[in-house]
Order: C-alpha cells, then structure tokens, then sequence
C-alpha cells in the first residue's frame, strides 16, 4: 500500500501576502484541507492548510510557515501528498483508487492475469484497467460482484471472473 | 431539433439482435458494438456492451437510470487519467 498519496499541486503565490494557487486532486476538492499534515516532494510538511476562497479549478489556501509571496512562489509546481493513513476507511466493497492500483490481477483457476494499471468511471460504473504481461495492451473489467469476486487487499490480490470475449 | 416521439427511440439493427441473441443464450458475454449513436432501450438493462470508442471496446454495464441515453456516452473517445488521490470504486 502506498504510504503518501498525491492529493493536490501548488501553482504558485496568490497575491503579496503569502496566500498560495492550489489545485486539488481529491474526489471532492475541499477535503485536501482534511488530509494534513501534507508533504511536498522535497520533503518539507505543512500541519495545516486553509482554504480561503476559491479559483477557476482550483483554490486559494494559505499553509503554516508560508507568510511571504516569496515563499510562496519558492513552491510552485510542488506537488502535495498526504499519508495513506489520513483517509478515511471505506464500508465493504467500497475501496479507493490507489489501494487497487498494483493489486495482483488472477482467474478463477489461480492464473495470473496481470496487474491493476489503473480504475476509472466513464459514468457506467468502475472499471478495472488490467495490464497483461508480455502485451503493452490493457483490458478493461468491470467493477462488479460478478466479474471481480475477490479483492483481498492484505494478499495484494484480486481474484476476476471476466464476462466472455475481454481476455 | 428533438427527435420526433413517434418515431421511437434510434437504435440500430444489429444491436438488437445481437442483445436479443445474448439474452436468450443466458451467456455472461461481452456485446461488442459499434453503434455509438444507438439509444439505450429498457431490455438492454442487466446486458454488458463492449462499445468502440475508436481504438478498443470499452465495457459499459447497463443499468436502469442509463435508459435514454446513447452508448456512445459511456464510452469517451479521448484519454484522460487524472490522479487517483482519494478516489473511491464501488464493487455494484
């Protein structure tokens, strides 16, 4: 499991009073001020974050230790992570994104099928990308009870049943 | 302009008789179609389409409250990926 997760970038100062340009990532953009204390690439970590108003795709927020434009402006494009641990825990058969990205990907009849590439929603449900080896194509596979039975998240694996005609 | 309520809903031919032919074989099986501007109709409900989106069949699983709308809506031509952050999947 990935100890930080990406949640956001910085895109540089707002104004002269130390106030940052801040694009968030998360499902709900407001809640990136939940997951502090949050890291940047070069290793330094913010305890807190503020939002305080509101930019077309993004916000303006101000972080602790960050009082001059300069400061901000010296964390432009750095991106924002915050710890795994930080997030909520999810009721069954609900599971976040990065928890499933790298999973182990295996028939019914313990084959592996590949790995986790990626999950996306185009609107009809989730979908499994599933990466197959010695291929540089992908697979999608639907996120249901019927195509993918297990997830065992402790076992890295999970475990698909794929309607006819995807592999 | 809408479309006029007599005609019907568009939906093309072979996509009825593809859904048609899969129901009735009870199979768990991908639908593979082309047919991006089909709309989708009450009887395709529990079916998975593979819709073509121009570079490869994306699954698109039916359910009620995607009746009306066309194929070609769950199946985006361009590729977007985004960041995972906290995102969350829901096992249905």
């Amino acid at each position: 499991m990935n100890e930080r997760i990406i949640v956001g970038s910085i895109g540089g100062a707002f104004g002269v009073h130390g106030e940052i340009r801040l694009k968030s990532f998360c499902a709900e953009p407001e809640a990136i001020a939940d997951y502090t204390p949050l890291y940047t690439d070069d290793g330094r970590s913010f305890a807190q974050l503020i939002l305080t108003g509101g930019l077309k795709g993004g916000f303006t927020a101000r972080l602790d230790g960050v009082i001059s434009k300069e400061d901000a402006d010296a964390l432009r494009n750095n991106k924002l992570f915050a710890d795994r641990s930080q997030m909520p825990s999810l009721p069954d058969d609900e599971y976040y994104y990065t928890d499933l990205i790298g999973l182990d990907v295996l028939d019914t009849g313990g084959e592996k099928l590949g790995t986790v590439k990626n999950v996306m929603d185009h609107g009809a449900g989730d979908l499994l990308e599933i990466q197959t080896p010695n291929s540089s194509e992908t697979v999608l596979v639907p996120f249901t009870q019927v195509a993918v039975p297990t997830v065992d998240l402790k076992a890295r694996r999970i475990i698909v049943d794929p309607p006819e005609g995807l592999f | 302009m809408a479309r006029s309520v007599w005609k019907g809903p568009f939906v093309d031919a072979y996509v009825l008789k593809k859904a048609e032919a899969a129901r009735e074989s009870g199979r768990n099986e991908v639908i593979k179609i082309w047919s991006r501007r089909s709309t989708i109709l009450p009887q395709f409900v529990g079916l998975t389409f593979g819709v073509y989106n121009g570079k490869k069949h994306i699954p698109v699983l039916v359910s009620e409250e995607m009746i009306g709308q066309k194929f070609g809506e769950y199946s985006p031509t361009r590729t977007y990926y985004g960041h995972a952050a906290d995102k969350k999947a829901k096992r249905k």
